[in-house]
């Protein structure tokens, strides 16, 4: 082999830099970067925070409710976010009913507090227009108010009954150690997403760069350069993989600039990079089998998810069991590695022989089909037959 | 022709395209130096064989060698000494000229110390100096037919191809680019693929019948000429070509055949002498007579 793919890999990297189209989706991606680090932040955040941003939409004015409640107890409670309170002292408030003023009337019993102190049951009644609509809103939250008044009433009243559980009486706070699982799975996942995410953006230069081959026409000239086909898609893929390691360079200083902690941080760099050559691989067997952009697009969606797939779940595996196994996804691998996590050798072998080994599966294809000239330029066996002949049965 | 001259050699190549044969056992030598041109009608197997020497497209079976480098053991040797220009120019439109000139230089691994003055030399010779800085994209088809020559040619190669150079051009650059081809015979070997006859009649040393897949005849110009037709070709119109008895005039031993297009006769013959004779057969009925020259169209339309 001559090192004439440098050639062409110096030359698709200076092109694709040079390009608007690769500049418009590198702004993009920068600016979903941003999305991602913002609406991440404020997820942890109401997470965390019970005042913190609600995903629950406002509904403020959207029904109004009459309530006579001399003690207080359930209209304090009562969502104003969701139900327009007017306290009344319930003379007027079936007239206003039935005159469409007010969507419902809710009458508490005056002695409530007296009756919960002795125990008894509370007397509550709830009146609707059955020819409204929004009753069936305000039924709802007049029923979560009950659900939680109660809850609250139960666990008072066992706190009262075993006054050692209580950990405000000596005016220290209780806190847990370490985190929820729901918050490792989002914090270590989101990361891991955010830092792999960049790999699978650039599919469409690599069609762009193969299949436009085909569909420029320009392939055969190329094809009859004194180059092998492997070397020309060696040299292309290499362009694209020295592409993603730049943007996942930018990636990760961004992230660190937005005050995510990344240790480990070249080790997580040079995995995440790795791992980009069988997925550049993958997506040149579909852009040199594919006879055009649209065929090579449908099919490159679908692939990725399969290896989003591969590359997510056995994370999620580990997080939760922390299974040998599940070492064998990168995304592990760069996960521990981001956490500061002790990794033995051999657990990192395990990814990286297995990304090496289908890299050089990848590649050997994706060469063996840009090879043919069949493939390069028809009539194209199916998907099936070539199969069938890859692995030898066929002839 | 001397078999130890020749530069390309084909032998017993086949190759087909699911069930459509393109190639049925082709033949053929090219000498060092010579200008041949391939002719035949469209799917007769001429970018077949062309892309098969370039190496694009392997054959089913049979031998080609290129400078005595063979198509299965030494592409990048044969890929080396041949410079290709497709019917379409297609290039990439990105590019700039002189870029475009400078990447494939480096492809076909031209030194980096006398790539820029090759790319000077060719932009010259084409006739683009001027537009060494501009994009493909903005290039009309007959400018990118000259890029693509000078493309082809940017590592000197021994072997050029040529498929369908003037195609769609406008007669001036047709004539430019006609009068390139012609100044690289004896120098360069020329495969010169066309549907243009005048082209291969000017150009070619030899031209090459192509149909099927099978070379159909091979020769000179003027042997094919004479070799299809006799030496001339007698154009009689008539009122009635039915009522023409055509066994009368194949009777005359100069004669060599008759072809009814429409109402017109076309007689080839060898003997001027016979001519006379001939019209007197059709009497009345003929109202137009023309004599000419037979040209490759006839050869053309007679083979295929």
């Amino acid at each position: 082999m001559n090192m004439n793919f440098f050639t062409i890999t110096r030359w698709e990297f200076k092109n694709t830099l040079k390009s608007k189209k690769f500049l418009l989706i590198f702004f993009m991606q920068l600016s979903v970067l941003f999305m991602l680090i913002i609406m991440f932040n404020s997820f942890e955040a109401s997470m965390q925070s019970e005042g913190a941003i609600s995903l629950t939409p406002s509904l403020t004015d959207f029904a109004t409710l009459d309530v006579d409640d001399e003690g207080g107890l359930f209209e304090k409670r009562i969502n104003p976010e969701i139900l327009k309170i007017y306290l009344t002292n319930g003379n007027q408030s079936l007239d206003r009913l039935k005159t469409g003023q007010t969507n419902g009337f809710y009458n508490v019993s005056s002695d409530s507090i007296t009756q919960i102190q002795k125990g008894e049951i509370v007397d509550t009644t709830l009146y609707l227009d059955y020819s409204d609509p929004k009753r069936s809103v305000i039924r709802d939250e007049i029923n979560t108010t009950t659900q939680t008044l109660s809850t609250a009433l139960t666990s008072s009243y066992l706190q009262s009954v075993n006054p050692q559980n209580n950990s405000n009486t000596s005016g220290v706070k209780e806190e847990k150690t370490g985190e929820s699982l729901p918050m490792q799975l989002i914090k270590k996942v989101m990361l891991s997403v955010l830092l792999f995410l960049p790999l699978f953006l650039f599919g469409n230069i690599i069609i762009d760069s193969v299949v436009g081959e085909k569909e420029r026409k320009t392939g055969e000239i190329l094809v009859a350069m004194p180059i092998s086909s492997g070397e020309i898609l060696l040299g292309k893929g290499l362009a694209v993989v020295a592409i993603s390691a730049l943007q996942v360079a930018m990636w990760i200083i961004v992230l660190i600039g937005a005050g995510f902690s990344i240790h480990n941080v070249i080790l997580v760099y040079l995995m995440v990079v790795f791992t980009a050559i069988p997925i550049v691989g993958l997506t040149s067997i579909i852009a040199a089998y594919a006879k055009n952009y649209k065929e090579a697009g449908i099919v490159i969606s679908f692939a990725y998810i399969i290896v989003v797939g591969f590359l997510i779940v056995p994370a999620l595996a580990y997080i939760s069991r922390e299974s040998y196994s599940a070492n064998i996804s990168p995304m592990t691998t760069v996960m521990r590695l981001f956490t500061g996590d002790t990794i033995s050798m051999p657990e990192i072998l395990l990814p990286v022989v297995f990304v090496l080994i289908m890299s050089v599966i990848t590649f050997w294809i994706a060469a063996y089909l840009f090879k043919r000239d069949d493939i390069l330029f028809g009539p194209r066996p199916g998907p099936v037959s070539l199969l069938l002949q890859l692995i030898g049965i066929k002839k | 022709m001397n078999p130890d001259n020749a530069m390309i050699k084909i032998d017993s190549l086949n190759k087909s395209f699911g069930h459509i044969k393109a190639l049925d056992n082709l033949n053929l030598e090219i000498e060092k130096g010579e200008l041949l041109g391939i002719i035949g009608p469209n799917g007769a197997g001429k970018t077949t064989t062309i892309r098969i020497i370039c190496c694009i497209l392997q054959p089913n079976s049979g031998e080609v060698t290129v400078g005595g480098y063979s198509i299965h053991h030494d592409q990048i040797k044969i890929k080396s000494m041949i410079g290709y220009l497709p019917e379409e120019p297609n290039l990439y439109e990105r590019f700039k000229a002189r870029e475009l000139l400078r990447y494939f230089g480096e492809l076909y691994g031209v030194p980096k110390s006398q790539i820029n003055c090759r790319i000077d030399e060719l932009l010259e010779l084409v006739g683009m100096e001027n537009r060494a800085e501009d994009r493909i994209n903005t290039f009309s088809k007959g400018l990118r037919q000259r890029i693509g020559i000078a493309r082809a040619l940017i590592h000197d190669p021994d072997v050029i191809i040529f498929d369908e150079p003037t195609m769609g051009l406008d007669p001036a650059t047709s004539r430019t680019i006609r009068n390139f081809i012609k100044n690289l015979k004896g120098d360069k070997t020329v495969i010169l693929c066309t549907h243009y006859m005048d082209e291969a009649d000017l150009l070619c040393d030899r031209v090459a019948i192509l149909n099927q897949g099978k070379i159909r005849d091979i020769g000179t110009p003027k042997y094919l000429k004479e070799k299809i037709h006799g030496d001339i070709i007698l154009e009689i119109r008539a009122h009635e070509p039915e009522k023409i008895d055509t066994q009368r005039i194949t009777a005359f031993e100069s004669v060599k055949g008759v072809n009814l297009e429409g109402d017109q006769f076309l007689v080839s013959l060898h003997n001027r002498e016979d001519i006379s004779k001939i019209i007197d057969i059709f009497g009345n009925q003929a109202f137009s007579v023309n004599t000419k020259e037979p040209t490759l169209d006839d050869v053309f339309i007679q083979s295929v």
